[in-house]
């Protein structure tokens, strides 16, 4: 794994189009650093990697699926209540193609 | 140096389910921006999708006629990337457990019939819409979750034509089993290149090269052979492909760089939490696959055993709508072959002049059946079921109704041709002499003259008989 260091947090900030302060970016490094240790704490437990992830808790299936009806959609005004920028009934964002 | 191509291709089909993949929002296409969303769509919190049971059935049909092995546990995984089209910040797809693996399907080009190996077809939901304008970008999240299959196909596609016909005949499927309207430039069907080069004979493939959203059959094809080209011409001059992606233009019909990949992105696939996994009876995927609407390659085998021609029953399946119309009147008990001949040709001439589809065509199945019969019957002449036939095609009125109005009937009572005929025969006794002596063509005059009296109201197989038979005794 890369190790995480501020040119590394750098570039995802500017992938991810976010502006960060120097003591952001301390702080992030520092959590990074805490977590990354205690990883390599789990690392160390013989046998580790034979595991499979477990994404549900329970060894289950079901077999429900949703008949295709609709629903009524939400009003555009309540849809696009949260947004800053409308433009005829669209969210307007700065151009994300050059 | 000969080059040749390796080809593979993406397709994203959009599927025509009611409702979105994982919301119950419906699925529209050209409504007002923004209209058809559910709180899901735009991803707000404490919402979870469910899975939409009409668009497996669909992907279970599609992977069932590409002949493919279906999974009968279905598993979902988020796809993680950062960009204005997701609201979610991660699309649900199915990357490890694709629904189908390892199918085929045969094309025909110009140069013989191939099999196109198939690698997966998963499931997955449509992204928003952008519309990017000078200044700024709009968002529409009316597309957003639409149900979508992605069908991979193993690179093995080695020009322009074969990966045309592929797309083809993707496209075919998908319609004929209302899976999808498979309409590339209203960007419901929509296909990506992946395209490299290597010397003929070698077994390491070159840098591969993506072609981006490719909107006709045809700029499929022409891109492919622009690209090959080019890339052939910068490996002759000495230089390198670059890892890159392109979109083709149109208007100087060649391929123009997009943007140089410098390295993969990293999706950091993992299952989806929110959906457990979901098992599919065998008794459900047969279900699906046995009520599924009839496939191209099966309606044809059908048509031919109605004793359509191949050249009548290519023609009918090339449009989905017109065989639709056909089966129908088929099905309301007209002949085959009448029928075929009559939405082949005489309706196809009027879809063409108006330039309307069959679907906007006035005149019903059912309709066209009771003229079909009427011919069949001897009641009309072929002469007077076009003469109807224009009249129906107004209101889509009754064939039988305006039989009676017109007073059109056909005189099939044998005394009274008879009669007429003994009549013309009499007025023409050089075609007598004519016919003595081996001119068949003086029996196709006598009729001629015997429709002439009776205003084409004499039934022509009948009136045909008399005259041989009278001939004959003179």
């Amino acid at each position: 794994m890369k190790p995480v260091n501020k040119s590394v947090l750098e570039e995802a900030a500017q992938k991810l189009m976010f502006e960060m302060d120097e003591k952001q970016y301390d702080t992030l490094l520092e959590e990074f650093h805490t977590i990354l240790s205690q990883l390599e704490l789990i690392g160390e437990i013989p046998g580790v990697d034979e595991v499979e992830p477990m994404t549900f808790p329970f060894d289950v299936t079901n077999s429900f699926l949703r008949e295709d009806v609709t629903q009524k959609p939400l009003d555009r005004d309540v849809a696009l209540k949260n947004a800053s920028d409308v433009v005829d009934g669209q969210i307007r964002l700065p151009k994300v193609v050059g | 140096m000969n080059f040749e191509a390796v080809i593979g291709l993406e397709i994203h089909v959009e599927m025509k389910t009611k409702s979105k993949m994982f919301s119950t929002s419906p699925v529209t296409f050209g409504d007002d921006p923004n209209t058809n969303i559910a709180p899901l769509d735009m991803a707000f919190p404490g919402t979870m999708p469910v899975v939409n049971k009409q668009a497996v059935i669909n992907a279970i049909r599609v992977c069932h006629a590409l002949h493919m092995s279906i999974d009968d546990e279905l598993w979902f995984d988020r796809k993680n990337y950062f960009y204005s089209d997701l609201p979610k910040g991660y699309q649900i797809t199915q990357q490890r457990r694709p629904i189908g693996s390892e199918g085929y399907l045969e094309i025909e080009t110009s140069s013989g019939k191939k099999r196109i190996n198939i690698e997966r077809l998963h499931m997955e939901e449509d992204t928003c819409k952008q519309l990017h304008s000078w200044d700024c970008t709009l968002l529409d999240y009316n597309r957003a979750g639409i149900p979508l299959v992605e069908i991979v196909s193993k690179p093995e596609m080695k020009t322009g034509e074969e990966a045309m016909k592929y797309v083809e005949k993707i496209r075919s499927i998908v319609s004929f089993l209302e899976v999808s309207d498979g309409k590339m430039e209203e960007g419901s069907l929509r296909c990506d290149v992946n395209i490299s080069i290597m010397p003929v004979g070698s077994k390491v493939f070159g840098t591969k090269v993506e072609i981006k959203n490719l909107n006709t059959l045809v700029n499929i094809q022409k891109a492919i052979d622009f690209e090959i080209k080019r890339q052939e011409a910068v490996l002759l001059s000495g230089g390198v492909v670059q890892q890159e992606t392109r979109r083709f233009d149109e208007a100087k019909k060649e391929t123009v760089l997009m943007r140089v990949k410098t390295d993969a992105v990293d999706y950091k696939y993992f299952t989806e939490p929110n959906i457990a996994p979901i098992k599919l009876s065998k008794q459900f995927i047969e279900d699906a696959i046995s009520s599924s609407p009839e496939l191209a390659e099966v309606k044809l085998e059908r048509y031919k055993s109605l004793s359509l021609n191949d050249y009548d029953s290519n023609l009918l399946i090339s449009n989905k709508d017109n065989c639709e119309y056909f089966d129908a009147v088929v099905a309301n008990g007209a002949n085959a072959k009448l029928a075929a001949n009559w939405v082949l040709v005489d309706i196809q001439a009027i879809l063409n002049k108006e330039d309307i589809s069959i679907k906007q065509f006035k005149v019903s199945p059912k309709h066209l059946a009771d003229l079909i019969k009427l011919i069949e019957k001897g009641t009309v002449s072929n002469k007077q079921a076009r003469e109807i036939f224009v009249k129906m095609q107004e209101n889509d009125a009754d064939p039988n109704e305006l039989v009676k109005a017109m007073g059109t009937t056909l005189i099939s009572n044998e005394s009274e041709i008879l009669a007429i005929v003994k009549q013309v025969l009499d007025n023409n006794p050089q075609s007598i002499i004519d016919y003595k002596n081996g001119k068949d063509r003086a029996v196709g005059f006598l009729v001629g003259q015997v429709m002439k009296l009776t205003q084409g109201k004499a039934n022509p197989a009948l009136t045909n008989k008399l005259i041989v038979q009278e001939l004959k005794e003179r």
